[in-house]
């Protein structure tokens, strides 16, 4: 595993506008990452986890300091460079698992393959592989609405992990899930995480996913509170 | 990309369903409306060109003056010259010579009492002509409800609603009552061959058709006739060749004083036909542009609806890697899939009501009894060419527009707004 900084958050301040005023998310935030962790931003609602993920994510810039994701300054990127970073080298996975129900399981997890320009057959290759990792290849065919809430997270991670992206960020992945698909997704990443040195990345305030992570950053309005590093677990006691 | 947008499409009826059907009205009503319109201004263009102005009519100054009033006394003499050298200076045209006449129908009864009158319209061709052409352009073998077009001297043709009225039949006998050329009286019999019906109220009601021949006997008008007709080869109006043929023969005579001296006029300076051939051109694109701005206004609103219930999709679509503006080309692209799709359907239904219109027509006769307007009495719709792209193009167009305004909220948005529509 290397221990090159996936993640550079350096002096990280974002501010919005609100009415006259304006809301400080992230002040003066100074944190790093490295390839292959199993870490999670962790605090309660409005400490700035998700505005975190969001700029970690090159949906959103930082007011003030430099974000640099896969050696890249996403205050730097245009609209364009910031579509590919994510196309390439991230993946999401969301509280909802938000598929797209129009689409097979199948056709969810290929979508990102297509976007790759992807020849067929190595869609359908990857694909299946990556079902197979989370134990839906045999549901392939259907559409979301036939299978379950932890089936459908299943496949947003197999979607996510379809294209094989250095950094994975998982907004409270488990929030809609029960206790024990709750730990059978996390453990799913867990192992993906260790097979493909694959970083994860929780915003999470769930106590089954922290059992899991190596390592904790916890915010509190805004600011870094704790860097914890624990250590690992592979499987829950 | 295009396949798994065909997909969705094709999957998710909220996306297509609506806008197909939305655009598919559209289109079919600017083509059905569009078509009718057109054949039954057509139909009244051509009607009117066949039965009156020609597509070039020359007349007297005096009696282009008073044309409404038949007056025959003011017609053009020594017209067998004047058509013949018609015919070598503007070959392109068809020359005709016709003479109309207003009067008096008596019918008899075996006794050789008047069994009844009526006030007639006539209308002398040269039937007996090969050459002429008018049996066919008035489509008199089609009009003939009963009997036969005259055959000899002194037979007539009269409107089966005129023949019904005055008690007619084939055979009959009927006296025509008027005056001469020169003022005087006359009175001159003909036997019906046959009664017609034009399908126009103004023709059907005192139709009575005879030989140029037989006019210029009864009217005195020896090497006259009231109008020389020319009709062009193709069979269509064309302005433009016209008003060159007009220009050419009216300098000839422009330095001339005599009131009687020949004139010529186009069909659009006829009839008052100049603003309502200008408004038969406008009206097709006047109905396209109508069209297209009411279907932008709804689909723009569906396609809105459309964007605000796919903004989650978005979100996880700018989350696996799309660029925004990926987003809305694949909007646009699906806005022209839809639109083709709407398209053509709206035009095959069009098309379909276009092509029933024309063979079966709308019967207004029964509210045409008192008109004396030259329009038929069936209106049908006329199939055109351009009929396939002019719901078309702008069914296709007007979906795109619609989607490239409702699509810029995609821009308006920001990423990470967008993203959060996620966070159910």
């Amino acid at each position: 595993m290397s221990h090159e900084n996936i993640i550079s958050i350096e002096h990280v301040s974002k501010r919005f506008p609100v009415g006259d005023g304006e809301f400080t998310a992230l002040s003066d935030i100074t944190i790093y990452f490295r390839r292959g962790e199993f870490a999670g931003v962790v605090g309660p609602s409005g400490s700035g986890k998700t505005t975190l993920l969001n700029i970690i994510g090159s949906l959103d810039t930082p007011t003030e300091g430099t974000a640099v994701v896969m050696g890249r300054n996403i205050s730097n990127l245009s609209h364009k460079e910031s579509a590919r970073l994510r196309n390439m080298h991230l993946g999401f996975i969301f509280q909802v698992y938000n598929l797209l129900p129009v689409y097979t399981v199948f056709e969810n997890v290929e979508f990102a393959l297509i976007l790759q320009h992807k020849s067929a057959a190595e869609r359908k290759k990857a694909v299946m592989e990556a079902l197979e990792w989370v134990g839906m290849a045999g549901m392939a065919r259907k559409k979301p609405s036939k299978i379950s809430g932890g089936e459908g997270q299943r496949v947003a991670i197999a979607r996510a992990m379809v294209k094989r992206p250095d950094l994975v960020l998982a907004d409270e992945p488990t929030a809609n899930l029960d206790a024990k698909n709750a730990h059978a997704i996390i453990q799913t990443m867990k192992n993906l995480n260790r097979e493909l040195h694959t970083t994860f990345l929780f915003s999470t305030h769930d106590e089954k996913v922290m059992s899991y992570l190596d390592r904790m950053v916890h915010l509190e309005d805004g600011k870094v509170a704790k860097d914890e590093f624990i250590k690992t677990k592979t499987t829950k006691p | 990309m295009i396949k798994f947008l065909v997909k969705a499409i094709l999957r998710d009826k909220n996306r297509s369903l609506l806008p197909i059907i939305v655009i598919s009205i559209g289109v079919f009503l600017t083509i059905s409306l569009s078509g009718y319109l057109r054949g039954v201004m057509g139909d009244m263009i051509d009607q009117t060109a066949r039965f009156e102005t020609g597509h070039l009519k020359v007349m007297t100054r005096a009696y282009a003056g008073n044309k409404d009033q038949m007056p025959n006394d003011l017609a053009l003499l020594g017209v067998n010259e004047l058509t013949q050298s018609l015919r070598k200076e503007f070959p392109n045209y068809q020359w005709v010579e016709r003479i109309r006449f207003g009067g008096l129908i008596d019918a008899p009864d075996a006794e050789g009492e008047s069994k009844g009158q009526g006030p007639s319209a006539g209308l002398a061709i040269e039937l007996f002509s090969d050459n002429s052409g008018e049996v066919e352009r008035l489509n008199i073998p089609h009009s003939i409800v009963s009997g036969r077009i005259p055959q000899k001297a002194k037979e007539a043709l009269i409107g089966d609603e005129f023949a019904r009225k005055l008690k007619l039949d084939i055979g009959d006998e009927i006296t025509y009552l008027g005056t001469t050329m020169n003022g005087s009286m006359t009175m001159e019999s003909f036997t019906i061959s046959g009664t017609v019906r034009f399908g126009m109220a103004a023709m059907d009601k005192g139709a009575v058709i005879i030989d140029i021949s037989d006019a210029r006997n009864m009217l005195d008008m020896e090497n006259g006739a009231g109008e020389i007709l020319g009709f062009s080869d193709e069979g269509v109006y064309f302005d433009e060749t016209a008003k060159q043929t007009e220009q050419a023969f009216n300098a000839y005579y422009a330095n001339s004083n005599d009131t009687f001296a020949p004139v010529m006029f186009r069909l659009r300076e006829q009839n008052n036909m100049a603003n309502y051939l200008d408004y038969v051109d406008s009206f097709a694109s006047m109905f396209v542009v109508i069209f297209v701005i009411i279907m932008s206004v709804v689909l723009w609103n569906t396609g809105l609806i459309g964007g605000l219930r796919r903004y989650q999709e978005f979100g996880i679509r700018l989350a696996l890697g799309e660029s925004k503006g990926h987003i809305y080309r694949t909007l646009l692209t699906e806005a022209v899939l839809v639109g083709i799709l709407g398209s053509l359907a709206g035009t095959s239904l069009g098309l379909a009501a276009v092509l029933y219109l024309q063979v079966h027509g709308i019967d207004i006769s029964g509210m045409m009894s008192g008109t004396t307007m030259m329009m038929p009495s069936v209106l049908r719709a006329k199939f055109t060419t351009d009929l396939l792209y002019i719901g078309f193009i702008p069914g296709v167009a007007a979906m795109v527009a619609g989607n490239m305004l409702s699509g810029i909220g995609i821009y308006k948005r920001e990423t990470a707004t967008l993203f959060k529509e996620l966070e159910v």
